[in-house]
């Protein structure tokens, strides 16, 4: 499995946690950039040409604010240049009120068959502290052009002033207009951010607050038919992300555009964060990577268990086995010992108690080597 | 140069008065140092002194002075330290002079350790040469100063050079005072070799490097030198001064002070204190040497990686090769393993050793929480001395327990009289007397029992009166107490490096804000931790450590994964501070949390 990734730096506005390349004032660069987009993958061609990929994400920013017709070329540029299978997971991600009968005919014309709304929160109140542009209303006629159609929504939780009913009411909405998967994700104040300062204010709630919305968000997917396969994802039977699973079963992708990462036989690189840079770079023929890292052996070990280990099915050490050539079992028998009340095997699969899932990091670093 | 004209002197005074930026002055005034290549308390060459601005080590220095006269002078110029803890550095300092330079602050007057220092001078019958500094600050009141110097010293004052060692006035005077008023050095050229140890420091390259004062006789290299306490005979490679750095010399000759290296290699063979003589021609007598040093608190050191213990053990005897009053035994714990128990001046004096042993040797070490030597009286009669909780007898065997006793003396403006008494009761002080020094100075006399001072009492006295008290006490004896040992439980375990020992009146609020402080200073883990305080089985005091409930990642897609590994990767290098006790995470700090035992 490999997955492509493209990155679409613009947005309305930006929100005020957000810490993701994005460029609300350039909106108008948008033809040019996509140009470059579609170069750089004609760039990646010849390297790339015995990959098969599966999925092809379409992320930001917000991929929907741009001309529909540039992402209907976008698809098209990623069919031309690479085997993209054709039963491919195309996903976009879209904000509510950015999005039109229109687009959302045009992007299945160009075979996009996944979407994924950043609704956060069913609270008006919420949606204006958080800096975002909709309404609960925005979602709903949204959420109504997508009807039948696979789509997740995004929940944000520990959100300020919010209350255990609030995230209960959000998932509630969702559910009701149809999403096939929720991402449900703790709010994570990066420094440099706005909210940054709420957050160092104290105005945010704190970690065992957001543990208890956590749990509560976590049982209400439950009844409404979300099993949880990673700790922040949560799909109906079969609609499960497949970009991400590829992800964190460390498969290998290929990210396209501004400050998108690859990973691509063991090596990680990142396009440059920098607009005009980026410019730059494909207009005289050259790729904008600025940083390139080789992952060794145990390297790969380390990032392959981190990633596993979030997810409900955890590591399979037949994978591991045939990555590898060691076994799992074996080589960590003394921490899986040590942490033998928070872990648990189930058939060929190594993985977090489901309790432990949200305290995951303290038992993932007894995984790691210390460097 | 003739003995006549060396001068032999250290400067004396309150800690934070001045003495480094005076020695900085005087270094500069001579031409030792360029104006260039003046750093800032050039005598403080250790990084905890620069940061704290305190002067731990003594450091000497040799000055040439031409002087009003006309003659040219040798100056030895012994840099000491000024806190509390150090006094035995400074006995030592003084026994190597003839003279000693008081600095008092113009703006503070006589403190607490001017007054300890100045009669350890006159105990070493020096002559004190009173100077008022820092009267360039607009609080400054020199005459004032100088009127303490007499009333509370006795010292005549009147021709005291009045200087500012910041903006270099006046220092002309100084060095003209030095050489008119401290004698030469007496003893005897022809006589037999004999040098005083007054310090040592261990140089990777040259062995250990013997800081003397020669007092009869001469040294060069090629002579072959022993001690008076050792049979050991090692030949001298070099000789030399201090400029301040070691620079070599052909021969130390009587009334100099400067260094031998004579290739000793380890460190238990020299003693600070002890006397060098010529192996071929032995002096009769030894100098007398200096009043053994006491240690007052005692505390554990543990390498915090378990197989660190032989480093730890190097390093700590490296670190008593130039301080003589660091004691150490080994020691072992159920809760920590091997490690040592070790004796110290004072708290500062404890920290600063900590500090050293990670800086200068690279070790992280845990620490425990500092004790007094309790006398034990047990029930066959038998007396011994505890100095680690966690050694004392059964309470059966116990007859009765006696606490150390010191006598404090605290200086300071009569508007905290009260909060100061207040601080005393607290701490089961018993008063003694109360003098008006002026009308702006006030000494209390307190007898109080050590293991309430070791803590953070110096702190509580400058915290409660804005800084402007000053403390200094001195070792009186035991008294019988009632003293009870107090457990600590992790998670239903006790806890042997943190038990301490308490009085009985005190062991609850003791127990209970220790157990706050535990809670706090513990990380959440994965299961909930009870930390309890304990007497003799019974539970006095109990707080929870919840159990953690988030630690996760919220997202970690493609362009996140690099980053995330990061983040984990250092959450894995903070547990490298932390000790696994039971089945519960320590971070090493926690052992000192026991000191704080109250909030202010």
């Amino acid at each position: 499995m490999a997955g492509i990734y493209v990155h679409v730096p613009f947005c309305k506005s930006k929100c005020r946690y957000c810490d993701f390349t994005s460029f609300p004032d350039k909106i108008t660069f948008a033809e040019s950039y996509m140009a470059c987009v579609y170069r750089e993958m004609s760039m990646r061609r010849e390297d790339l040409k015995d990959y098969k990929f599966d999925t092809l994400y379409i992320g930001g920013g917000t991929p929907s604010v741009i001309d529909e017709s540039y992402i209907a070329m976008l698809v098209a540029a990623a069919r031309k240049n690479f085997n993209l299978a054709s039963d491919a997971e195309i996903t976009i991600e879209i904000n509510p009120g950015t999005i039109s009968v229109g687009k959302i005919t045009l992007y299945e014309k160009c075979g996009i068959n996944r979407y994924s709304v950043g609704l956060q929160s069913a609270i008006d109140g919420q949606l204006r502290d958080l800096g975002r542009t909709h309404t609960l209303n925005d979602f709903v006629s949204c959420a109504k052009l997508l009807k039948g159609k696979n789509f997740n929504v995004d929940v944000m939780i520990g959100l300020k002033g919010q209350s255990e009913d609030d995230i209960l009411k959000t998932i509630e909405v969702a559910s009701v207009f149809g999403a096939s998967h929720i991402s449900m994700y703790a709010l994570t104040p990066e420094d440099g951010t706005p909210i940054y300062t709420d957050y160092l204010n104290g105005e945010l709630p704190d970690a065992d607050e957001v543990a208890a919305m956590y749990e509560t968000g976590v049982k209400k997917l439950k009844e409404l038919g979300f099993e949880r396969y990673e700790v922040s994802n949560f799909a109906k039977r079969g609609f499960e992300s497949r970009h991400n699973l590829n992800y964190w079963r460390r498969g290998e992708y290929i990210g396209f555009g501004v400050s998108a990462s690859s990973c691509v036989n063991n090596i990680r690189f990142t396009n440059t964060f920098d607009l005009d840079e980026y410019f730059k770079c494909i207009l005289s023929g050259h790729l904008a990577v600025i940083d390139r890292e080789e992952i060794d052996k145990d390297g790969q070990k380390e990032e392959f268990i981190m990633l596993a280990l979030r997810t409900a099915e955890g590591l399979n050490v037949n994978r591991y086995q045939s990555l590898f050539g060691s076994d799992f079992k074996e080589e960590f028998a003394s921490t899986i010992s040590k942490m033998r009340e928070y872990v648990e095997f189930s058939g060929d699969n190594f993985k977090i108690k489901d309790r432990y899932l949200f305290v995951q990091n303290s038992i993932i670093v007894e995984f790691l080597r210390l460097v | 140069m003739g003995k006549k004209n060396i001068r032999n002197f250290c400067i004396i005074a309150h800690i934070d008065h001045g003495k480094s930026t005076l020695a900085d002055r005087l270094m500069e005034c001579t031409g030792q140092v360029s104006e260039r290549d003046m750093e800032a308390q050039l005598l403080d060459s250790m990084d905890i002194e620069r940061e704290r601005g305190i002067t731990i080590k003594l450091a000497p220095v040799r000055m040439f002075y031409k002087a009003d006269d006309g003659e040219e002078y040798e100056l030895n110029l012994i840099d000491t330290p000024g806190h509390v803890d150090f006094t035995y550095e400074v006995s030592r300092s003084l026994a190597a002079c003839e003279g000693a330079v008081l600095i008092v602050d113009a703006t503070q007057g006589v403190e607490a350790q001017t007054l300890a220092n100045v009669y350890l001078a006159l105990e070493n019958n020096l002559e004190i040469l009173p100077v008022i500094n820092k009267i360039d600050l607009p609080s400054a009141r020199p005459e004032e100063a100088k009127k303490e110097i007499e009333e509370v010293i006795g010292l005549d004052a009147s021709y005291a050079p009045l200087v500012s060692a910041k903006e270099g006035t006046n220092i002309h005077e100084v060095l003209e005072d030095v050489v008119k008023y401290f004698p030469a050095p007496s003893g005897d050229r022809s006589a037999p070799l004999k040098a005083l140890i007054f310090d040592s420091y261990y140089d990777n390259y040259k062995g250990v490097i013997l800081f003397v004062r020669i007092v009869d006789g001469e040294v060069k290299s090629g002579d072959r030198i022993k001690t008076f306490r050792s049979e050991k005979v090692y030949e001298v490679v070099e000789t030399g001064a201090f400029s301040p750095s070691l620079v070599p010399k052909e021969n130390l000759s009587v009334g100099e002070v400067g260094y031998i290296a004579a290739s000793i290699k380890t460190i238990q063979e020299v003693a600070v204190g002890d006397t060098v003589i010529n192996a071929d021609n032995l002096a009769k007598e030894p100098l007398p040497g200096y009043k053994k040093v006491q240690s007052v608190v005692f505390c554990g050191i543990y390498p915090l990686d378990g197989s660190k213990f032989n480093d730890l053990k190097d390093a700590i005897m490296k670190l008593q090769l130039n301080d003589a009053s660091l004691i150490f035994e080994p020691d072992s714990s159920v809760a920590l393993g091997f490690g040592f128990r070790c004796g110290f001046l004072g708290l500062l004096h404890m920290e600063i050793i900590q500090e050293r042993i990670e800086r200068e040797f690279g070790l992280d070490i845990i620490t425990t929480a500092p004790s007094v030597s309790y006398k034990v009286v047990k029930t066959d009669g038998e007396e011994i001395y505890v100095d680690n909780p966690s050694h004392l007898p059964p309470t059966s065997e116990i007859e009765h327990m006696e606490e150390p006793i010191v006598k404090a003396d605290i200086y300071s403006p009569p508007e905290y009289l009260g909060q100061i008494m207040d601080l005393c009761r607290e701490k089961r002080g018993v008063f003694l007397q109360m003098t008006y020094l002026d009308k702006s100075r006030v000494r209390l006399e307190y007898n109080l029992p050590l293991n309430e001072i070791i803590f953070d009492f110096f702190d509580a006295v400058k915290s409660r009166t804005r800084g402007y008290a000053s403390f200094d006490y001195e070792i009186i004896g035991y008294q019988k107490s009632k003293l009870v040992k107090m457990d600590i439980l992790l998670n239903g375990e006790v806890c042997d490096a943190l038990s301490m020992i308490v009085h009985e009146d005190s062991a609850y609020p003791r127990g209970r804000t220790l157990c706050e402080n535990l809670k706090e200073a513990i990380p959440r883990q994965l299961f909930e931790v009870p930390v309890q305080a304990a007497i003799g089985g019974k539970i006095i005091a109990r707080e929870t450590v919840k159990a953690m409930r988030k630690d996760v990642l919220a997202k970690c897609y493609g362009g996140d994964i690099t980053r995330k590994k990061k983040l984990l990767e250092k959450q894995k290098e903070g547990k490298k501070r932390m000790r696994q006790i039971g089945n519960v995470e320590v971070p090493s700090e926690v052992f000192m949390q026991i000191l704080k035992t109250n909030k202010d």
